[in-house]
């Protein structure tokens, strides 16, 4: 959720904002879900977690009025709902069916927010398939009763047609009713679900703890504990929770805050509290009685109970989120604004200055106490743990992100007509969640240019150079020095270095003599304009996408790598910092000033011998190395510092790469590496291009980051251009 | 806890110390047990004990459990109780 400055959000408007996000969360999932199942249609276990996020949204969506959203989720949700009861075959097209509902309740769902009159194209054919397949399959015996019938007697056959969970419904349906019937005045009706974590007796509570406390208060309860996972005496602990759900109905003079008390020690996916509405439901049952009864027949009574109940926000039967992977579900989470990380991460950043403060300040240094040595010491190792943890909140997994490349992989793949077989490799590799937000266009870019245009052309291709017809496309995350490297792979037909050259040439990017290097060859690709490609496709191709990933990687302070072989295949790198807060920086001193060049642009320094030094007339100095010439920058004219001119060869030369190639960055001396915490620039600084940020030293002293792939045209504009 | 013949019979009431010890028991001896018994004139006082008594009715469909077999029980604390179970 965006921080609002100075808006006061009414609590309607809260609650909106809470639904949206949830909603967005569940939207994400089932795209990532509907993928997975398309993979393995029998799995039925993640289909019944897809028709339960399906599930809460409708309610979710009901509950605020997205009538449009309600509508289609109900239908969708009524598919799900008969292949999960009757694990029917589902064939390729209704799969497909599927994968596009997921698009247009995305789609829907954009609609509902931004208010838009018109429904996104596709929603009303989707519907109208939907609502086809459903009557379809309702018209037809389902294989469940078609195998009941065979084995038992007519009048059993509803009985063992229902699951658990369903047979549970149904009671609790009917209790419903009947605690409607001794609801008097100043008593609410509520359903209380319970789904407690595996350890939760060893965290001291009980499913009937929580029944006394709310027993206390009670006109009249009942429970219905869900024991269907309950597991034989071999694999069962009695210590260990296995109950799946308790759902409690409790008619209490009680208002929902108070109901809520007995829960506070619970974490928020363990229970949920919703009132069921009078007043909706004896209208409903007034109006159509005999409906009713039909439908607790056919549909174990689950929709006259939806139809009373009033979603709580803070229930949120998010059990779309919880009920992912088991491990994700025990733990306990807190949803916390990324804006109050943020200010914490800058309180931090404050106390790791002030640390350092003490423990390099000349005055306390001098004093030769044991015990202030330790505590400055002990100071030092918790200031640093605090930081650490600190930036570990700012964190997340990789997972999510690479999860909806799948769908990215699979949709290019069908429009190319490409086989292809997806390898995600270092899923579990953490990155700042800032970053997360600005990584997803260009890793989609490259994965569609990576079967676009890395892969051959067809499985024709493919074999007569002898590779198997399917190709491969690897997302690899994973650290490196440092750094995080996100990675793009594809066994295809590699860069053509002549074509690069030849394309180059003509567009006057290079003149051709001179003598590059393959990486430098490569990045020419990354130029604005520039593509080989001669056709165009809707994918890729335009010349526009590459410079744009680009630029969007480098405004996260990454860069791309490009290695790649003729024949064998290509691979992009992304190269990111860890955290966009914290910076691995050189420090460097340059007439009694510090700057700080970030350690992901330096390639090597040394100080360079006489001989390799060149100085030409209105070009400036040049060092040679390896062949290339490399133009010196000395800091001090960069920044107009007073200074004693000394040569090249006295000091000390910093080569870094840079958009527009190598450059030799000239400083007096080395002052070491560190990490240092990122403070933006006031108004005044900010215009200087030279300069991407500030930072405080130990010292308490300000030294300024420099940003390198703006020294070059600037020394180049003051040598005239050359 | 009383062992009579082939019928085992427990209190209600359990610790979940006692639960712990209960199954430990009747691991190895669910074999020879014919009937576990609960006197009822006391109220359940954790749901590991009701989990228990639906596993070891899961693990061993012969032994006769009254308590789970009734499908719920009603005290003045919590209301009337019912369990589903699939098998």
């Amino acid at each position: 959720m965006e921080h609002c400055i100075g808006c006061v959000m009414t609590k309607q408007e809260q609650v909106k904002a809470i639904f949206i996000e949830e909603a967005g969360e569940i939207i994400e999932k089932l795209d990532v879900d509907i993928l997975r199942f398309e993979e393995n249609p029998e799995d039925f276990d993640l289909l019944n977690e897809i028709f339960r996020g399906v599930h809460t949204l409708k309610g979710n969506a009901n509950a605020f009025g997205f009538t449009r959203l309600g509508e289609f989720v109900h239908h969708f949700e009524d598919v799900l709902d008969y292949y999960r009861s009757t694990h029917d075959t589902i064939s390729q097209d209704q799969l497909g069916l599927f994968v596009d509902s997921v698009d247009i309740i995305t789609e829907v769902m954009t609609c509902e927010l931004d208010a838009l009159p018109d429904l996104p194209h596709g929603y009303e054919g989707c519907l109208e398939k939907i609502k086809a397949l459903i009557a379809s399959k309702k018209d037809a015996p389902s294989p469940a009763m078609i195998e009941t019938v065979a084995e038992a007697l007519p009048d059993l056959a509803s009985e063992f047609t229902f699951s658990c969970e369903e047979r549970m419904d149904r009671e609790i349906a009917k209790t419903i009713e009947l605690l409607q019937t001794q609801q008097t005045e100043g008593t609410t009706l509520y359903k209380v679900e319970l789904t407690l974590d595996k350890d939760c007796y060893k965290r001291g509570f009980d499913h009937l703890l929580f029944l006394t406390l709310l027993g206390e208060k009670a006109v009249s309860m009942e429970s219905f504990f869900d024991m269907e996972t309950i597991e034989p005496l071999e694999r069962f602990a009695c210590d260990e929770n296995g109950i799946k759900k308790v759902v409690t109905l409790l008619l209490t003079p009680q208002g929902i805050e108070e109901v809520r008390e007995n829960f506070e020690f619970l974490f928020d996916h363990e229970y949920a509290i919703t009132p069921i509405d009078v007043m909706v439901a004896d209208a409903a049952a007034a109006n159509d009685d005999a409906a009713v009864a039909d439908q607790t027949a056919e549909e174990p009574a689950a929709p006259v109970v939806e139809k009373r109940e009033i979603p709580d926000r803070r229930q949120s039967d998010r059990r779309g989120g919880s009920d992912t992977p088991s491990v994700t579900a025990s733990k306990s989470t807190i949803r916390i604004d990324t804006f109050k990380l943020d200010e914490l991460f800058d309180s931090v950043g404050e106390l790791v200055i002030a640390q350092n403060f003490i423990a390099q300040n000349d005055k306390i240094r001098v004093i030769e106490d044991e015990s202030i040595s330790r505590a400055i010491e002990t100071l030092s190792k918790i200031t640093k743990r605090i930081q650490d943890r600190v930036m570990s909140l700012r964190m997340v997994a990789i997972r999510d992100t690479f999860d909806k490349m799948k769908r990215v992989v699979r949709d290019t793949s069908k429009k190319t007509l490409k086989e292809l077989h997806l390898n995600v490799q270092g899923e579990e590799t953490e990155i700042d969640k800032t970053m997360i937000d600005s990584l997803s266009d260009p890793l989609i870019h490259i994965i569609r240019n990576a079967i676009d245009h890395g892969l051959e052309a067809n499985a024709d291709e493919r074999i007569a150079v002898g590779k198997n017809a399917e190709g491969n496309i690897t997302l690899r995350a994973y650290h490196k020095s440092g750094s995080i490297v996100i990675s793009v792979s594809d066994d295809g037909r590699g860069i053509n270095k002549e074509k690069v050259l030849q394309k180059a040439v003509q567009r006057g990017v290079v003149s051709g003599d001179e003598n590059l290097t393959d990486s430098q060859l490569f990045s020419l690709i990354m130029q604005p304009g520039f593509s080989t490609v001669d056709a165009i496709s809707d994918l890729s191709g335009r010349g526009v996408g590459l410079d744009v990933v680009k630029t969007s990687i480098e405004k996260l302070r990454g860069k791309i790598e490009i290695e790649s072989k003729e024949g064998e295949g290509t691979t992009f790198s992304m190269v990111l910092p860890l955290t966009l807060a914290i910076i691995d920086g050189m420090l460097v001193q340059a007439a009694g000033e510090i700057y700080i060049i970030p350690t992901l642009s330096v390639v090597e320094s040394f100080r360079p011998e006489r001989e390799i030094v060149h100085a030409l007339k209105e070009k400036g100095e040049f060092v040679s190395m390896r062949g290339q010439h490399i133009p010196v920058i000395r800091l001090s004219d960069v920044f107009n510092l007073p200074t004693k001119r000394i040569e090249p060869w006295e000091g000390i030369l910093v080569c870094v790469e840079t958009e527009a190639g190598r450059i030799a960055i000239m400083v007096d001396e080395l002052v070491g590496r560190q990490q240092v915490v990122i403070k933006p620039l006031g108004k005044a600084l900010a215009k200087l291009k030279e300069i991407s940020g500030g930072a405080i030293l130990g010292s308490g002293d300000i030294a300024l980051i420099l940003n390198v792939d703006e020294l070059r045209p600037l020394i180049e504009a003051s040598r005239g251009g050359n | 806890m009383q062992f009579d013949g082939d019928v085992l019979t427990i209190e209600p009431e359990m610790s979940m110390e006692e639960i712990r010890a209960f199954e430990q028991f009747v691991r190895p001896r669910l074999e020879y047990i014919e009937t576990i018994e609960i006197e009822e004139a006391l109220p359940v006082r954790s749901s590991a004990l009701i989990s228990l008594l639906v596993s070891l009715k899961r693990t061993r469909p012969e032994v006769s459990i009254p308590f789970i077999e009734k499908g719920s029980t009603t005290s003045e604390g919590y209301g009337t109780l019912h369990w589903m179970c699939h098998d």
